[in-house]
């Protein structure tokens, strides 16, 4: 197994969260948590019945300097049901020093979790790795999106030095089913090229594993895809979507997190229609 | 045995590697290669890719930060465990080749080209099964092809560039059937990528797992939509 965080000083913050949680005579209640600051978890609630907890995490210091390294492991035990979305966006500051973020998600057999977090948003200069490693028993789910901003766009801010690593495993009863090793580097040629980023300076990836997913239900998402040309001087926003192996796979390159979000909340229905036997149920965070 | 007849030996073992890497890069290799865009077929439909200069940029960009960086990396760890006799390794690398796939489309050509060359190579050397077999139910075309290598003894770094050369003419062929571009102009395309071939294949030597990491969203999306796409001469 690969091993992203490198042993070096650590300066800042070193946050940890450990959450587990079990499904009890229909009801899926955080059984144990651990914080460690800056990340804490706020209490539980239930906008959709028992079955399904919802939870918000929280990253307390405002924001991810370089040196910080944040940790969190989350466990889901057989039947527990989990959507867990964040407080607000991660923003990540310019430094010299690297920062990083590790998850490790265990999901029990039947259990499903919903990882739904807000944007992170690179400053310039911001050196940034999060690396996410999903293990689930056989009937297990997981369905996840990320959404990285480069530079605060609107004001004109650019991502013209500084690193992104992202990297995404998911296993499935020992079989690798999903790997994702993204990159971005600042200032470089993949930020503007049509094969990068093509000028955009948005992108977001939405993923789910743990059922195979129908030739129709991607056929159906595509019909949600599509974007006007747009009149501005920018280029178009993109979206795609296909299977992956036992799982399904939508990106999108743009320019806006809230137009990300949108789409992505559409695919989101349709997936919980489709897949989990669920009506769509925004968390509140995202009710704006 | 004298010092000479070692040279003369030396030599024919020389030629054969050449000759077995002439043969597995070539577009005559019963593997279906022309059949694949991979993703050009929708940029130039789209308008994003419509010339040499285009194409060749495109090309660059995938080999300095895109996903056939990664596969290179893979190739030459999957050739380290067709070396060692490594079955548990090879079968990781096929299984991280296939996880690695972005699109249904891509995925499905590797397999397929995976498959074309495996049966082939079964007949050639049934000494080959076993290692093959270590793949199981889909082998990827870049182990399939590391496989043959080590086995025809073409060392790594040639038969790293050998495979980077053999993804790169066939794309160039793409651009010549699809832009159109003139036959002089796709092979000016392949004499235009070499430094970038050449450096690619120097990275990969002298990376770690670490160097594992990617950018490539335009191929991505572009490769996504292609599965839609209205008139399709490729299949990906």
């Amino acid at each position: 197994m690969m091993n992203l965080l490198d042993a070096s000083e650590p300066t800042g913050w070193q946050g940890n969260l450990q959450l587990e949680f079990e499904h009890r005579n229909g009801e899926t209640i955080l059984s144990r948590s651990l914080m460690q600051a800056p990340l804490k978890i706020q209490r539980s609630f239930y906008s959709e019945g028992k079955g399904v907890c919802h939870g918000v995490m929280l990253h307390t210091a405002g924001g991810i300097v370089g040196g910080d390294r944040l940790s969190s492991q989350i466990l889901l035990h057989p039947n527990a049901q989990v959507c867990l979305t964040t407080a607000a966006a991660t923003k990540v500051y310019g430094s010299d020093q690297e920062s990083n973020q590790a998850i490790h998600v265990q999901v029990a057999e039947n259990a499903g979790l919903e990882w739904l977090p807000q944007e992170t948003i690179l400053f310039d200069g911001a050196r940034y790795r999060q690396s996410v490693r999903v293990d689930l028993e056989a009937g297990a789910t997981w369905l996840g999106w990320d959404m990285t901003r480069l530079g605060r766009s609107a004001r004109g801010e650019r991502f013209l030095s500084g690193e992104w690593r992202s990297h995404l495993e998911v296993w499935q009863a020992g079989q690798l089913l999903w790997v994702d090793p993204q990159w971005l580097l600042g200032g470089s040629e993949m930020l503007l090229s049509a094969h990068g980023l093509s000028g955009c300076a948005v992108v977001g990836s939405f993923g789910f594993v743990g059922r195979e997913v129908s030739a129709e239900f991607v056929a159906a998402v595509r019909s949600l895809l599509s974007f006007e040309e747009n009149s501005r001087e920018l280029p178009a926003a993109e979206m795609g979507a296909t299977r992956l192996m036992n799982g399904f796979l939508c990106r999108y390159r743009g320019h806006s997190t809230t137009e990300a979000r949108q789409r992505f909340i559409q695919v989101w229905d349709l997936l919980r229609k489709h897949y989990l036997g669920r009506s769509p149920c925004l968390p509140r965070v995202w009710q704006r | 045995m004298t010092i000479r007849n070692l040279e003369i030996q030396t030599d024919v073992g020389k030629a054969r590697s050449l000759l077995a890497l002439l043969q597995f890069v070539s577009p005559a290799l019963p593997v279906g290669a022309y059949s694949y865009s991979e993703g050009v077929e929708t940029l130039v439909q789209k308008g994003k890719v419509k010339d040499l200069a285009t194409l060749e940029y495109w090309l660059q960009q995938e080999l300095k930060y895109g996903a056939i960086s990664v596969e290179a990396i893979a190739l030459l760890r999957a050739y380290t465990c067709v070396e060692n006799d490594d079955r548990t390794g090879l079968k990781y690398w096929n299984e991280w080749l296939s996880a690695f796939r972005e699109t249904e489309e891509i995925r499905r050509q590797s397999w397929q080209m995976g498959r074309s060359l495996t049966r082939l190579l079964i007949d050639l050397q049934p000494l080959l099964q076993p290692a093959i077999t270590a793949c199981e139910e889909h082998c990827n075309f870049t182990v399939a092809f590391a496989i043959a290598a080590d086995h025809w003894q073409i060392d790594p770094q040639t038969a790293l560039l050998g495979y980077l050369y053999s993804w790169a003419a066939n794309l160039a062929n793409a651009g010549v059937r699809l832009i159109p571009l003139g036959q002089t102009q796709g092979q000016q395309l392949l004499l235009n990528l070499y430094p970038v071939l050449e450096r690619t294949a120097t990275t990969a030597m002298n990376a770690n797992n670490d160097s594992l990491k990617n950018c490539g969203w335009g191929l991505a999306i572009a490769s996504m939509q292609h599965e839609t796409l209205y008139s399709r001469l490729f299949r990906s």
